[in-house]
């Protein structure tokens, strides 16, 4: 199949600059999937697994929150605010903080603002959990 | 007479030693504090400069000027966001960033959001409008403070408060060189301006952008999301380049006053040869006389 230059950037690093065959990840509007020749095409990215598909067809996961896409001219840039490959999640340390978020949550006088960061956290714990690599 | 300069000399001795002992703490204080600082920065450089180039791409494509992002606004007041260091003792590394804002900021009318205690100092001892001075030290800016400015400079951006956002820091190019330079962050029809200043015209034809699900919810997702990150970014490149600024500067310090010290013994060492001479001399002709 067609492939297209994907580049993976965090704040913590460029995390992939390759060809690839399709990304698959979760934008604020929806799922969504780009193919080769996407026409150009840009989104903000919400809170989901993100899955990319190799050239040899092989697939690698990641927990992906926040940022951008662009696809520009058969060039994708995906900037992520954080970008976790499946396979180096501590799965561990993701369920601790989704039932830390859950206790707290519990919680009925809880003020807004910190209910807005508990609900965040367990969120982001979620989305690590589903893409960790099992 | 000579043994009232020979102690001047061995006092000025002594005193250069110490001061190259604290350059030399310095130098090793700050390579060693670089080490890691450079690590930050070659991961913050490959989003900084992918994002960039992102922006410029959309900026040339779109044609769409529904966000206050994204259009040219006619308001002439710009905001500048100077990434200074906390300390002095680093060559040139505020000066430099310093004289590079005043040629930018010629004939505009701007105020400064300072980062960074020597930027701070700066812009109020110049009697420049200072936008908020929260964050003061450089050293402590987490990522979640970039999140805080990129809010509250997005909040005054959309009371209009200025019309322009540029951000100055200084790019460690490599462990001797460091240049300060001045990156737009909106609205998002400079980054356009900056690429036609400095390549040649590009096509007229203007590649369409499909934005979903529209343009405005896209640009107010995504504007906070990449003022925090390059704002992140550019101070960790920025904080690398004053240590590397720092280590040079101590480092030629440290040589300069080895070079003194050598300098001084050979002075001293002469002195006190000729006092010997002196004496012996005198003893002979003393001898002599009897």
């Amino acid at each position: 199949m067609a492939t297209f230059r994907l580049q993976v950037v965090s704040m913590d690093g460029l995390e992939y600059d390759g060809e690839v065959e399709r990304i698959k990840l979760r934008t604020i509007h929806g799922d969504l999937a780009i193919l080769a020749r996407h026409m150009n095409y840009v989104t903000a990215i919400g809170m989901g697994t993100a899955t990319v598909v190799f050239e040899d067809g092989t697939e690698r996961k990641a927990a992906c929150i926040g940022g951008m896409l662009s696809m520009m001219n058969n060039h994708c840039r995906v900037i992520p605010t954080t970008w976790e490959w499946g396979d180096e999640i501590d799965l561990e340390r993701a369920m601790e903080a989704k039932k830390r978020a859950e206790e707290r949550l519990q919680d009925s006088n809880l003020e807004l603002v910190q209910r807005v960061n508990a609900e965040a956290k367990l969120y982001r714990a979620l989305v690590r959990i589903g893409s960790a690599k099992k | 007479m000579a043994a009232a300069n020979m102690k001047a000399v061995k006092l000025r001795i002594r005193s250069v030693q110490n001061t190259m002992q604290i350059t030399k703490a310095m130098q090793l204080v700050a390579a060693s504090k670089l080490r890691k600082a450079k690590e930050k920065a070659d991961k913050s450089k490959p989003y900084f400069t992918i994002m960039r180039e992102t922006l410029v791409e959309i900026a040339k494509g779109n044609t769409d000027f529904q966000s206050p992002y994204t259009k040219q606004v006619d308001n002439d007041k710009w905001l500048y966001v100077v990434i200074a260091g906390d300390r002095g003792l680093a060559g040139g590394y505020n000066a430099n960033l310093f004289k590079f804002m005043e040629s930018e900021t010629k004939g505009r009318d701007y105020m400064v959001l300072p980062i960074g205690k020597k930027s701070v100092e700066y812009f109020r001892q110049h009697g420049v409008e200072l936008f908020t001075e929260e964050y003061a030290e450089v050293a402590k800016i987490s990522v979640s403070d970039c999140f805080g400015i990129a809010k509250l400079i997005c909040d005054a951006y959309s009371k209009r408060k200025f019309g322009h956002v540029l951000l100055c820091y200084t790019d460690f190019v490599s462990m001797m060189t460091q240049t300060p330079r001045s990156s737009s962050l909106l609205p998002l029809a400079d980054f356009a301006e900056e690429v036609r200043n400095a390549e040649e015209p590009e096509k007229a034809v203007r590649d369409l952008i499909l934005y979903e699900p529209d343009s405005e919810t896209v640009f107010n997702a995504i504007v906070p999301e990449y003022l925090a990150g390059l704002l992140y970014t550019s101070i960790n490149v920025s904080v690398a380049s004053e240590l590397a600024a720092r280590r040079t500067a101590m480092e030629a310090a440290t040589d300069n006053a080895g070079e003194m010290i050598e300098k001084l013994s050979l002075y001293y060492n002469r002195a006190r040869q000729a006092s010997i001479t002196q004496e012996i001399t005198e003893i002979v002709a003393g001898a002599e006389g009897n």
